[in-house]
């Protein structure tokens, strides 16, 4: 890379954070995105109980937080029926569901683009048939998919310590990667589709160039945007996502700090006893999931202005 | 026209066979065996294993499994459940379907035409004040997770208002669950109905109106607008008659799709507020480790799905004068 | 003149860009009596269109008129008009005719009821009443089966009824005032002609004062009565037309008519004048003229003080200092104006050099070449198991080209010569026939053509914004090429690069910039350089300066001459623009639905015989000659469709010329004018020539 190309992209990174940062709601949801994942990386130092199920505490107490006078006291979430601090918990269940969505959009985004820019760029019976394919997964709701595959997995009996056990443990997050691979490769196809016509890449064609010089080097940096986007995207419905498959039982098992599983925990005849229980980790998803919605609909405007 | 017809419905035929290989395949050819799982796991002896096994005709080549599956399955012939003490799983999926879809129309009902209003404004709005308070809303508390707007939904109205005296007053419309008997009659079901199909609402009412408000924005900027403002017809006609025309075409579509999102928000929806309904029937039977039923479950949510987006591709179609020719 | 129909004074027109209120339009001044035609000439940026809304008082939300100006229309102060006020003015007394008719009519409307909603809108006039006073007015803009139009929606008509449909709406109320912005521009030369002419009719028998705004001076010289010169958003010069043309008073009129080759110019004559420099960015104008950057008679007056509109008398007008020792002598057309004012490249060659046609190696021969998309059945053919016929874009096509040589083809959109050069260079696969480069035969599709064949053809394309990948600088643009197909190491092609970007006349840090630090002009020039980094035989050019502003076409064209010049490659040349394509080539070949009609030096085809076909063409150019008001041959109906060709002569249908059943019925034979010259056609050559005229200015034959 030469310096001039290094120092465009760098001004255009500071015009991209510029307008992101300049609309007030993108740029409070990319704040709180940001709190949420120092949270998620020092979970450990900031929570106050490190293990999750230290059960010694005293059950349902109710929070002793005083936001008047600043103040959080020994639990500021209370502790539910067990005696188990919420604080703690809703402090240490950040990291499991930015790693498992973040993880999952990272492995979609990469697997779809590169399947999709191929798809775009060669057309012909593999565009065509895997064009078919993609159709087909899409036709399945993602959440009926993520259910069944998250049951089937989970049911199955492995070796404990074993790579499949390895994997099944991680099953939401792979769910995830596997459902938004079609997805992103559509959007990269249908980028690509656009950028093959323009006439440089015709240029590099009449050069002889090789397929993956034309996909990599002349049309994927113009996809970026499109897949910076659809990247914004895809992790706001996995954290989404995330979270809905741990309220189901289908995330994490019980007794993870799961944000999604707390909530279910908590509901029904328990509510009445311990709200704050429930309360806390459903207003931290709340929360969190408006923040990433508006960084993404920021990103998308940025990109959008960019261009 | 006649070949659109024809290209969408072999599209139709396809997309139709692939994810049925798909759904197939997934609760088939995954490592471990489904027989087991039915049996119950490990504790599961030998001799049960085989029965499962030959009763499922589990003992054939994959690819005959599968002819006889998807021919049994379009037959109308869907097996027995093992979780719910043998009945039919054919009659359990209609039962439960025909709750669904009221849940679903109620729902639909309300946020197509409000969504839509919203949208419009939005649109038509662009950046000034009631656009930045729609967009904002649709962004944030519209698109929470369907269990978290649930659970709010029923800790506030039915947990503290339910109780309250104005609730009492006002006699069967607030419950205190939604969990109604599975053959409810319509009539029956309406006071159970009313927040689980507004916490669907919620749900379709950021995707559609979002998409409307694009639409809009987007026909706004079209030349015609131009050529309609200056041939001196009012501000209103200019809305309706060009712009909207155009503006809404695609809504069909998207209220197509909105459907697909539809079915898995209601899942949790109908898990969350005890309401029996497919969803709820199909966690269930994941739960209890039915794989036929679960099979039967998706497949009918694929064929609902698919059979709507047919539905809106041939309603674009007739509505669109652009696709006649093609 | 009383109350003039408009009367503009002092206008200025600003947009908001972030926060700032940018002046676009500046001291913007306009006359206009009922019945006159008045023509706003301007290069892309010069504002045009922005009067137009300007005057219709239909600007964005981020536009404005500032105050202090006055836009008086038939006595009335526009300006202060409230919205209603201004609705009923839309509504009969002023029009506009858009750019793009396609886009102007509203998609999911039949045509008939939207302009039935234009007469309501005017007089309340409504059923069978204004269907008939529209099938009237769709009868006076000669659309053929006026009820059939009017039941049809916009995508069913082609580009030129559209545009008709457009005009029919403008005109059905009679409106005093009518502005047209560029309504031919997207059209072809032919439909072109045949609008033009549809509209000079249509204002002889009016009273309507007509604004016409246009890029193209030919059209203006044909149809306007007085011409407003804009550049940057300021008038430069106002003239009746006939003044203008011969004895232009501002050095940018000077510049953009004498950058127009005229017909029958040749490279081999003289290189075009062209102006040097872009035009400058609204945002950062100085206090002196916005012209003095790139005029050829800047003095340091200029760069300080703006020079104001002064009025000449006899209704002329020019801003400029030194208007009065403006004159063509003063431009020096042998030289090729470097791009940079500051900048000569080494390259200043003596013209007229000579090529010769016969002698010349044969570097390329095309042998019945064919390419034929096949169509996808529809389900009657499926049910009734017949293949439907495919769409023959190129349809046997012969063709030498020697070495050094430009061959310039031309025709219609639709007739094929687009796909004819993505043949030969291998962006397509041709379905038949030969290519040989060099006496070798050369494969089908770049993907199996060895990397020699390669870097022997390479090309420059019509739209230089997308030429460039927008992520790649200059140099890394250059340097691949280099490397790829002349096995450079990277210190060799360092060293290259400067000396291509040297040779297309642009300074050596360009190297460094990215495509959107480059102007139009700029980019095509390193389009340029890429092309003959291989050291190429042969560079198709596809329309290479059709989206380039007049002022910086003629650079280019000098700089292919130039580089053809000292490199010998040869071109293959097309465009639609005759007169360009005139002044490049050596040889000219004329296509029509898929094959050629017409092969000939190019000295040769702008005078009988020609081809009927060659001879609508070379008619229908709106010549930038106020005394050059031709008779047009008129080419009515639109291009046939290449999946059902005509049978016979294909021209057959739209023929002028046609003498009768044989050329229904039989393929015409090629006819040897002489050598190197022939033309395919049932009539006899003599017949021909006696028949036709030559559309060259006496003094330039001969």
């Amino acid at each position: 890379m030469n310096p001039s190309s290094f120092g465009r992209q760098i001004a255009a990174l500071r015009r991209f954070a510029g307008v992101l940062l300049r609309h007030p709601q993108s740029a409070l949801g990319t704040a709180l995105v940001f709190f949420f994942l120092f949270v998620a990386v020092f979970g450990a130092q900031l929570a106050p109980y490190a293990n999750p199920n230290d059960q010694s505490h005293a059950p349902r107490v109710s929070p002793t937080m005083d936001i008047g006078a600043l103040q959080l006291g020994e639990h500021p979430f209370g502790t539910d029926r067990l005696g188990r601090d919420v604080y703690s918990r809703v402090i240490l269940g950040a990291g499991s569901i930015f790693r498992i969505a973040g993880l999952g959009t990272l492995i979609s985004v990469l697997v779809g683009s590169a399947v999709g820019l191929y798809m775009g760029y060669r057309g012909g019976w593999f565009d065509e048939l895997l064009g078919r394919v993609i159709d087909a997964l899409l036709a399945i709701p993602a959440l009926l998919l993520a259910l069944v595959l998250v049951g089937i997995i989970r049911n199955l009996d492995f070796e404990i310590g074993s790579w499949q056990a390895e994997l099944a443990d991680n099953v939401v997050l792979l769910v995830i990667a596997v459902l938004y691979v079609p997805v992103v490769a559509r959007v990269a196809r249908s980028s690509a589709l656009d950028i093959k016509t323009r006439e440089f890449v015709e240029a590099a064609e009449i050069r002889g160039e090789p397929t993956y010089y034309i996909i990599f080097r002349e049309i994927l940096p113009s996809v970026i945007p499109a897949l910076v986007v659809e990247a914004s995207l895809r992790f706001s419905y996995a954290i989404f996502l995330v979270a809905s498959l741990g309220f189901l039982g289908f995330g994490a098992r019980p007794p993870s700090p799961d944000w999604g599983l707390m909530v279910n925990e908590n509901r029904g005849g328990f509510y009445q006893l311990t709200p704050w229980a429930l309360d806390f980790p459903a207003l931290a998803i709340a929360i969190l999931v408006i923040a990433v919605n508006l960084m993404s609909d920021g990103i998308r405007r940025a990109v959008q202005k960019g261009n | 026209m006649l070949k659109f017809l024809r290209r969408r419905f072999v599209f139709f035929v396809f997309t139709y066979l692939i994810s049925s290989l798909m759904i197939f395949f997934l609760l088939r050819v995954l490592p471990g065996d489904p027989a087991r799982v039915i049996a119950g796991g490990r504790e599961a002896t030998v001799e049960q294993v085989a029965q499962i096994r030959s009763e499922l005709g589990l003992n054939a080549p994959v690819p005959q499994q599968y002819v006889n599956w998807l021919g049994s399955f379009l037959r109308g012939d869907w097996g027995k459940t093992i979780a719910f003490r043998g009945a039919d799983n054919r009659e359990l999926i209609t039962q439960r379907s025909i709750n669904s879809a009221r849940l679903a129309l109620v729902a639909l009902l309300l946020s197509v035409p409000l969504s839509l209003v919203l949208g419009i404004i939005a649109g038509l709005r662009e950046n000034k004040l009631p656009d930045v308070i729609i967009s904002l809303l649709t962004l944030s508390v519209v698109s929470l997770p369907e269990f978290v707007t649930g659970l709010f939904l029923i800790n506030i109205v039915a947990l503290r208002w339910g109780r309250s005296e104005l609730a009492g007053a006002l006699g069967w419309w607030f419950p205190s669950s939604s969990a109604v008997p599975a053959n409810a009659s319509f009539g029956e079901m309406l006071p159970a109905l009313w927040l689980p199909a507004f916490a669907a609402t919620l749900v379709l009412l950021a995707y559609i109106s979002r998409l409307t408000r694009a639409g809009v924005i987007e026909e706004l900027k079209r030349d015609y607008v131009r050529t309609a403002a200056l041939k001196g017809i009012p501000y209103r006609s200019v809305i309706l008659r060009h712009v909207l025309r155009n503006a809404l075409l695609p809504t069909v579509t998207v209220i197509a799709i909105s459907i697909t999102w539809l079915i898995s928000g209601l899942v949790v929806i109908e898990y969350v507020f005890g309401f029996p309904g497919l969803g709820s029937l199909l966690i269930a039977a994941i739960e209890r480790r039915d794989l036929l039923l679960v099979q039967a479950i998706v497949m009918v949510s694929v064929t609902v799905i698919l059979f709507t987006n047919l539905f809106a591709d041939l309603a674009y179609a007739a509505l669109n004068p652009r696709i006649k020719l093609g | 003149m009383t109350t003039p129909l408009l009367d503009v004074e002092n206008l200025t027109i600003s947009y908001r860009i972030g926060k700032r209120w940018i002046p676009a339009v500046r001291d913007f001044h306009l006359q206009l009596a009922p019945g006159h035609v008045v023509g706003l000439v301007g290069e892309s940026g010069s504002g045009k269109s922005t009067v137009a809304l300007a005057l219709m008082r239909y600007l964005s939300s981020n536009g404005r008129v500032e105050s202090g100006g006055r836009l008086a229309f038939a006595g009335e102060d526009l300006l202060s008009k409230s919205a209603a006020e201004m609705r009923s003015i839309w509504a009969r007394r002023v029009k506009l005719v858009p750019q793009n008719a396609g886009a102007a009519l509203n998609p999911s409307l039949k045509i008939g009821a939207q302009v039935i909603e234009v007469l309501y809108a005017a007089m309340g006039i409504g059923g069978a009443e204004a269907e008939q006073a529209v099938l009237g007015m769709f009868h006076d803009v000669n659309l053929v089966d006026p009820e059939k139009v009017a039941d049809r929606y916009p995508h069913e008509l082609s580009g030129g009824m559209q545009q008709r449909v457009v005009i029919a709406m403008a005109l059905i109320t009679n409106p005093e005032l009518l502005i047209l912005d560029e309504p031919t521009t997207g059209l072809d030369v032919t439909t072109e002609a045949v609008i033009l002419d549809l509209v000079r009719g249509l204002m002889a028998e009016r009273d309507t004062g007509v604004i016409y705004i246009t890029h193209n001076l030919g059209v203006v010289a044909q149809l306007c009565e007085r011409v407003l010169v804009l550049y940057a958003g300021e008038i430069m010069e106002e003239a009746p037309v006939d003044q203008l043309y011969a004895q232009p008073r501002h050095p940018y009129s000077l510049g953009l008519l004498n950058s127009v080759p005229r017909l029958g110019q040749s490279k081999a004559d003289s290189r075009l004048h062209s102006i040097s420099g872009n035009p400058p960015a609204l945002a950062q104008l100085s206090s002196g003229c916005v012209f003095a950057d790139r005029c050829e008679f800047v003095i340091d007056k200029c760069r300080v003080d703006k020079p104001p509109l002064e009025q000449l008398g006899d209704g002329r007008a020019v801003r400029c200092f030194r208007w009065e020792e403006v004159d063509a002598s003063f431009l020096d057309p042998s030289v090729e104006t470097s791009y940079q004012s500051s900048f000569h490249g080494d390259g200043e060659e003596q013209p007229g050099r000579q090529i010769d046609n016969e002698v010349g190696d044969k570097l390329m021969r095309v042998t019945d070449l064919k390419k034929h998309f096949p169509v996808a059945k529809s389900l009657g053919d499926w049910l009734r198991g017949k293949t439907p016929a495919p769409i023959r874009a190129v349809d046997g096509v012969n063709l030498t080209l020697g070495a050094g040589q430009t061959l310039g083809l031309v025709g219609e959109s639709g007739s094929g010569k687009t796909t004819l050069s993505r043949l030969i260079i291998g962006l397509q696969e041709r379905s038949g026939g030969q290519l040989e480069l060099l006496g070798m035969d050369i494969r089908n599709s770049v993907r199996e053509r060895s990397p020699d064949v390669l870097s022997k053809l390479q090309m420059v394309f019509q739209n230089p914004q997308n030429s460039l990948n927008p992520y790649l600088s200059v140099r890394q643009a250059l340097r691949r090429p280099l490397v790829k197909l002349r096995d450079m190491t990277p210190a060799q092609a360092e060293a290259e690069v400067s000396e291509l970007l040297r040779r297309v006349n642009l300074r050596e840090d360009y190297a460094d910039r990215f495509p959107d630090e480059l102007s139009g002009g700029e980019k095509q020039r390193v389009v340029i350089a890429r092309a003959f980094a291989s050291d190429p035989d042969l560079i198709i050019c596809d329309e290479p300066v059709s989206a380039l502003d007049v002022s910086v076409q003629s650079a280019v064209l000098n700089l292919l001459a130039r580089l053809q010049e000292e490199h010998g490659t040869a071109y293959l040349f097309i465009s639609h623009d005759l007169a360009v394509v005139g002044y490049l080539s050596d040889v000219i070949a004329v296509m029509y639905l898929g094959q050629l009609f017409e092969v000939g030096a190019a000295s040769d085809l702008f005078q009988p015989p020609y081809h009927p076909y060659t001879e609508a063409l070379v008619s229908a150019i709106p010549v930038a000659d106020p005394e050059h008001k031709a008779e047009r041959m008129l080419l009515h109906d639109v291009l046939p469709s290449a999946q059902h060709l005509p049978s016979g002569c294909r021209f057959h249908t739209r023929c002028p010329r046609k003498i009768g059943a044989v050329c229904e019925e039989e393929a015409p034979p090629w006819r040897e004018v002489d050598a190197g010259h022939a033309i395919r056609c049932h009539i006899p050559l003599e017949e021909l020539s006696a028949q036709q005229r030559s559309f060259l200015r006496p003094e330039e034959i001969g």
